[in-house]
C-alpha cells in the first residue's frame, strides 16, 4: 500500500499538477469568473500555445543541450507564413506545409553543424538565433503582415467544443506525439541515452550525429507549429513573434521535474508547468495587482509552486528510505 | 549542459597531454580567439575609414571593459555548473543603490561604491542561500529573483533614474587614459588580473573549480561545496554590481532601463563572452582570459558590421554568419594543428 | 582555414565596396528610432524626403536590431565615426541617452530629441514630439465623452521602464478624476508591450471582468491592436474603446464601429520637420531662447508635433489631417524658434 502510494507520488508531474490544482481551486473560491467558459477558453488558448513552445524546448533539454533559436525559428516561420499568403496568394494549408518545412530545415541545419563540428550547441544556437532574427527582421523592416485568411484567423479565434478551442487540437498532437516519442520510439530513447551519458550512448552503438540532428529537426517542427499558431491567435504576422520565448521555454519543463544536463524529461510534467505558469499569469491580471508589484509577486509565486514541488520530492526521499 | 566534445581543450585528453607546450597553447580557445581578433581587427582597420580613429576605439574599447565585466559575472557562478539569470537585476539594482547613496543620502564615492558593490554580493548571497538550501536548480531561483529584485527596485523607485550624480561619475565615463583608452578597460584589466590569481593561487578559487568539476570527490575531500556555491554567487553578484557601476558612469545616470526589462538585455553578452572563451557550462573550468577576448571578438564584430552599412535591417543576421563563420574557422584551425602535431 | 578567411575577407570587402564614399557632405542626418517597432516605419521616407527637399548630404533612417538601450548607444556612437553630424534621436532611455548624445554633442553633431523627449538638463537642442502625457488625458476624455459621462475604465499600457508610462498612467488617472467620482478607472494593466504577453493578459482580463468595464483606453502600439481585435474577437461594442497609433487593426476596428478612435501621432513630421530644422541650424541659423517652447515633465524645451483624435468619421482622410498639421509647423517654425542670418 505505502508502495504504490509512493510510487504514485515519484512522478514527475504529480507535484506541478497537485499544485496547478490547488492554484485553480484557491482562484476560483475567490473568483468565481475564473472557471466561466470564455476564461477557459483564453487560458486553454494560451497554454496550447506554450505547451508547443516548451515541448521545442523540452526535445533539445533531453538530449542535454539548449536551443536558444527556438524563438527565432518560430518567429521567422510565423512571418513567413503569412508573407506566402499575402504576398503569392498561397492557400493556408500550403503555406501550413511551407512553415512547417522551414522550421523543420532550420532546426535540422542547426543541428547538422553542432552535430558535424562538435561545437556547443549554445554557440551555434545563438549564431542561429541572430541569423534568423535577423532574416526575419530583412525581410519584414519591423513591419506586421497584415493578410491573415479568415480561416486562420477563425482556427485562432473559435472554440472546437464548448470552451476548448481549435489551438488545443495542434498541442494535442503534438503532445501525445512527443510521449510516444520519448516513451515508446526509438529515437526517442536515443535522445535521453544520449543526454543521460553520451560516452555510454556512443559505445552502445548509437548514431549521435544522426540523433542530434533529429532532435534539433523536431525542435524547428514544433517551434513552426507554435509560430502558426500564434498568427492564428494573434491574427496578425507580428515580427516580434518569439521574442519572449526563451525563458518560458526552459521554465515549465524545469518545473516539470526535466533534469537540465540532460536525459530525464516528462511530458505531462512539462504540461502542468505550463499550465502553472499560465495561471500565475492570469491570477495576477484576475486579482487587479498594482503593475508596480507585479514582478515581486509573479517571483514570489514561481518560488511558491518549486517549494512545495521540492516538499513533495523530499517526502517521496524518506519514503523510498524507509521503504 | 552542453557537448563534451565542446570543450576544445580538454586538459583530461592525452593526446594533448603528450603535445609540446607550444602545441598546446597553439590549440588553446584563447589563441584562436585572439588570431580571430587580430585577423577582423586587420581587415577592420585597412578597410573601414574611421575604424582605428580615437573615438571609434575608445568607445570599442569601453564597451569590451562592459562587456567583459557581465561576463565575468556570469563565469563566477557557471564554475560551479550554476547560471544566475538575475544578473542583471542585481547589476541595475546596485546601480540603483548607488544612485540613492550618491545623490539623495550624499555618501561620498569612495564609500558609495564598495557599499554597492557590496549590496551586489548580498542579493548574490540570498540566491546562493536559496540555491543550496532548496536543492532546487540555479535556473529556477534566479528566474524568480530576477523578478523579486527587479519588482522591488521598480516599485521602489517607480522607474524614475537618478541624474544628478556627483560629476565625478559621468567624468569617468568620458576618461580617456593613453590616447583613446577607456578608464573603464583599465579597470576590467585590473578585475582580470586579480580573478586570474584568484582562481589560480588561492584556496577558495581552487576549491571553486574543484567542486564544479566533480562536486562529490571535492565533498569527500572535505570541501563544504554548499558554502562554495554560495560564494560563487555571492562573487557573481559584486561583478554584477561592478558591472552595473560601470555602466552608470558610461550613462551618467542610474536608470532602471539600463539593461532592459528585467535586467534581460545583459544575458546574451552574460553567457556569450564566457562560452566563446572556454568556459564549460557544466562547471570546472573557467578562462578569465578568454572570457575578455570573447567580449572582444564580438564588440569588434559588431562595431566593424556597423561601419559597414550593411542593409539597415540586415545587420543582426550578418553578425549571427559571422559569428559561425568564426567558430568554424576556429574548430577548422583545430583540427588541422591537431592532425598535423598527431603526425 | 585559409578558406574560410578568404570567404570572410571577401564578404568584408564586398560589403565595404557597396557603401557609398564618404566625400563631404552638407548636413547629414541620421534618424534613428528605440529598435525596430512599426511606429517610425514613417521616418525612412520623411529622411527621404527631407533630403530631397532640402539638399541634405544624407536623410537614413538606421534602426538599432533590438530594443536595447546598449545596441542604441553602439549604433549612434558607430554612425558619428561614419560622419554623421545631425541626429533624430527617439530615446531608448529618457535619462540614459543624454550621455550618448553628449558625446555626439562633444564630437562637433547636434541632435534633436525625436518622438520622445530627454529629461533636462539634456544637450538635445530640443525636443520634438507628441505629448504623450497631454495624448493620452485628451484620449481618455474622448473615451468619457463616448461613455456618457460615467462608468469604469480599464488602461492598458506598455514597459514600466519608460518613464513615459508613468506619465500615461497619471494623465489617465487624471481626466478620471476630472469626473469627480463618475469616472473611476478600476484597472491598469502595464508591461504588455509585446503581443503574447498582451494578447495573454488583455483576453484574461476581459473574460473575468468584461461586465464590469465600459470603456478602455490603451496608450502604447501593441496593447491597442490587441485590445481591438480582442473585442472584436467577442463582439461587444458596448465597451468603448479609445487606441493610440495608425495600425491598421485598430483603424478597421474602428471603421467597424469596434473601437471608438485612436489617438493619431505624427511620425512624418517628426522626421521631416526635424530634418529641415536640422539642416538650418547647422547652416547659420540659431535657436531663440524666447521661442514659444512648451514643457512637459521631462523637459522646458518642448514643441508639439501634433496628435489627432480620429474616429469612424475621419479615419479614412487622416493622412491628409497630419500633413496639413505638419505643413503649418514647418510653415511657422522659422519664424518663431529659429533667428536666421
Amino acid at each position: 500500500m505505502a508502495l504504490s502510494f509512493t510510487r504514485i507520488f515519484d512522478n514527475d508531474w504529480v507535484g506541478p499538477g497537485l499544485v496547478s490544482l490547488a492554484a485553480i481551486i484557491g482562484i476560483s473560491i475567490f473568483q468565481p469568473s475564473f472557471l466561466s467558459p470564455f476564461n477557459i477558453f483564453v487560458l486553454l488558448s494560451a497554454i496550447a500555445v506554450n505547451m508547443v513552445i516548451a515541448l521545442g524546448q523540452l526535445v533539445i533539454i533531453g538530449i542535454g543541450q539548449m536551443n536558444l533559436a527556438l524563438g527565432a525559428f518560430g518567429g521567422l516561420v510565423a512571418i513567413s507564413f503569412v508573407a506566402v499568403m499575402e504576398l503569392y496568394g498561397v492557400p493556408p494549408f500550403v503555406a501550413v506545409i511551407i512553415g512547417f518545412a522551414i522550421g523543420t530545415l532550420a532546426g535540422g541545419a542547426s543541428g547538422f553543424v553542432i552535430a558535424r563540428t562538435g561545437i556547443s550547441a549554445f554557440i551555434i544556437t545563438l549564431a542561429g538565433l541572430q541569423i534568423f532574427k535577423g532574416i526575419n527582421l530583412g525581410i519584414t523592416e519591423a513591419q506586421p503582415f497584415y493578410g491573415v485568411p479568415q480561416s486562420v484567423k477563425d482556427f485562432g479565434n473559435l472554440s472546437m467544443l464548448g470552451p476548448i478551442p481549435w489551438l488545443v487540437l495542434p498541442m494535442l498532437i503534438a503532445s501525445i506525439g512527443m510521449w510516444y516519442l520519448f516513451t515508446r520510439l526509438r529515437i526517442g530513447r536515443y535522445i535521453l541515452a544520449i543526454g543521460g551519458n553520451r560516452t555510454a550512448a556512443e559505445l552502445s552503438g548509437i548514431n549521435v550525429t544522426a540523433t542530434v540532428i533529429w532532435a534539433h529537426a523536431i525542435s524547428g517542427l514544433l517551434a513552426a507549429t507554435a509560430g502558426m499558431m500564434l498568427v492564428a491567435r494573434l491574427q496578425i504576422g507580428q515580427p516580434t513573434i518569439g521574442d519572449d520565448w526563451l525563458i518560458s521555454s526552459f521554465a515549465a519543463p524545469v518545473i516539470g521535474g526535466a533534469v537540465l544536463a540532460g536525459g530525464h524529461v516528462s511530458v505531462a510534467g512539462t504540461f502542468f508547468g505550463v499550465v502553472i505558469i499560465a495561471i500565475i499569469t492570469q491570477a495576477l491580471v484576475l486579482f487587479a495587482i498594482d503593475p508596480f508589484v507585479v514582478q515581486i509577486v509573479l517571483g514570489g509565486l514561481i518560488l511558491w509552486a518549486v517549494g512545495i514541488n521540492r516538499l513533495r520530492e523530499l517526502r517521496v526521499a524518506k519514503l523510498n528510505e524507509r521503504a | 549542459m552542453t557537448d563534451a566534445t565542446s570543450n576544445i581543450l580538454d586538459e583530461a585528453t592525452p593526446e594533448h597531454r603528450r603535445g609540446s607546450g607550444l602545441m598546446r597553447l597553439a590549440l588553446s580557445n584563447e589563441f584562436g580567439l585572439a588570431l580571430l581578433i587580430a585577423l577582423a581587427f586587420g581587415i577592420f582597420a585597412m578597410t573601414l575609414p574611421g575604424f582605428t580613429s580615437p573615438f571609434s576605439l575608445f568607445t570599442i574599447g569601453r564597451q569590451i571593459g562592459i562587456d567583459t565585466m557581465i561576463g565575468l559575472a556570469m563565469m563566477a557562478v557557471i564554475v560551479t555548473g550554476g547560471l544566475d539569470l538575475s544578473v542583471g537585476a542585481i547589476g541595475v539594482c546596485a546601480a540603483m543603490v548607488f544612485g540613492y547613496l550618491a545623490q539623495i543620502a550624499g555618501v561620498p564615492l569612495p564609500l558609495a561604491i564598495p557599499l554597492a558593490i557590496a549590496f551586489g554580493s548580498v542579493l548574490g548571497f540570498i540566491n546562493g542561500y536559496v540555491v543550496v538550501r532548496s536543492g532546487v536548480h540555479s535556473f529556477i531561483i534566479t528566474l524568480a529573483s530576477m523578478s523579486i529584485f527587479f519588482g522591488i527596485m521598480i516599485f521602489l523607485t517607480q522607474a524614475q533614474s537618478f541624474n544628478a550624480l556627483p560629476l565625478a561619475v559621468p567624468a569617468m565615463g568620458k576618461l580617456r587614459v593613453g590616447g583613446p583608452i577607456s578608464i573603464l578597460l583599465i579597470i576590467t584589466l585590473v578585475v582580470c588580473a586579480a580573478l586570474s590569481i584568484f582562481y589560480r593561487y588561492t584556496t577558495l578559487g581552487r576549491q571553486m573549480l574543484a567542486a564544479g568539476a566533480n562536486a562529490r570527490a571535492a565533498e569527500l575531500s572535505g570541501i563544504r561545496t554548499g558554502r562554495i556555491i554560495i560564494a560563487c554567487h555571492m562573487l557573481t553578484g559584486g561583478l554584477a554590481a561592478l558591472a552595473g557601476l560601470m555602466l552608470t558612469a558610461r550613462t551618467g545616470a542610474a536608470v532602471p532601463s539600463m539593461a532592459g526589462h528585467l535586467g534581460q538585455d545583459w544575458l546574451l553578452p552574460a553567457f556569450l563572452a564566457p562560452v566563446l572563451g572556454g568556459t564549460l557550462l557544466s562547471g570546472g573550468r573557467v578562462s578569465v582570459i578568454g572570457t575578455l577576448l570573447g567580449a572582444a571578438f564580438v564588440t569588434i564584430m559588431t562595431s566593424g558590421l556597423l561601419l559597414m552599412r550593411v542593409g539597415e535591417f540586415w545587420i543582426l543576421a550578418c553578425l549571427g554568419l559571422m559569428l559561425l563563420l568564426a567558430v568554424l574557422a576556429d574548430r577548422l584551425r583545430h583540427q588541422v594543428l591537431r592532425a598535423r602535431g598527431m603526425i | 582555414m585559409k578558406s574560410v578567411a578568404k570567404i570572410t575577407a571577401a564578404l568584408l570587402l564586398g560589403a565595404v565596396a557597396c557603401s557609398p564614399a564618404l566625400a563631404d557632405p552638407g548636413t547629414k542626418v541620421a534618424l534613428v528610432p528605440g529598435g525596430p517597432h512599426p511606429y517610425f516605419a514613417a521616418w525612412e521616407q520623411a529622411g527621404k524626403d527631407a533630403m530631397k527637399d532640402f539638399n541634405l548630404g544624407a536623410g537614413d533612417y538606421r534602426v538599432p536590431q533590438k530594443w536595447e538601450l546598449a545596441q542604441q548607444s553602439t549604433l549612434l556612437e558607430s554612425l558619428l565615426t561614419q560622419g554623421y553630424n545631425s541626429f533624430l534621436i527617439f530615446p531608448g532611455d529618457a535619462v540614459g541617452t543624454n550621455a550618448t548624445v553628449s558625446e555626439i554633442v562633444d564630437n562637433g553633431g547636434q541632435a534633436i530629441a525625436t518622438a520622445g523627449c530627454l529629461k533636462d538638463p539634456t544637450p538635445a537642442l530640443f525636443c520634438l514630439g507628441t505629448d504623450t502625457g497631454n495624448s493620452a488625458y485628451l484620449g481618455t476624455k474622448e473615451l468619457i465623452k463616448a461613455m456618457g459621462g460615467k462608468g469604469r475604465i480599464a488602461h492598458f499600457t506598455g514597459f514600466l521602464v519608460d518613464p513615459n508610462t508613468q506619465l500615461r498612467i497619471d494623465a489617465v488617472q487624471k481626466a478620471a478624476d476630472e469626473t469627480n467620482g463618475d469616472v473611476t478607472v478600476v484597472q491598469v494593466i502595464a508591461d504588455i508591450d509585446a503581443p503574447q504577453p498582451a494578447e495573454e493578459k488583455i483576453n484574461a482580463y476581459l473574460a473575468a471582468h468584461a461586465a464590469d468595464v465600459d470603456g478602455i483606453v490603451t496608450t502604447a502600439w501593441v496593447p491597442a491592436v490587441t485590445a481591438a481585435n480582442s473585442l472584436r474577437k467577442i463582439g461587444d461594442k458596448r465597451i468603448k474603446m479609445v487606441g493610440i497609433d495608425h495600425d491598421e487593426v485598430v483603424l478597421q476596428a474602428i471603421k467597424d464601429g469596434f473601437v471608438n478612435g485612436t489617438m493619431l501621432q505624427n511620425p512624418y513630421g517628426q522626421g521631416y520637420l526635424g530634418s529641415y530644422v536640422l539642416d538650418k541650424l547647422r547652416t547659420g541659423c540659431t535657436l531663440k531662447a524666447d521661442a514659444p517652447w512648451k514643457s512637459n515633465a521631462l523637459t522646458a524645451k518642448f514643441v508639439d508635433s501634433g496628435t489627432v483624435f480620429v474616429d469612424a468619421a475621419t479615419a479614412d482622410t487622416y493622412v491628409d489631417a497630419m500633413r496639413g498639421i505638419t505643413k503649418t509647423l514647418l510653415a511657422n517654425f522659422e519664424k518663431d524658434f529659429m533667428a536666421c542670418k
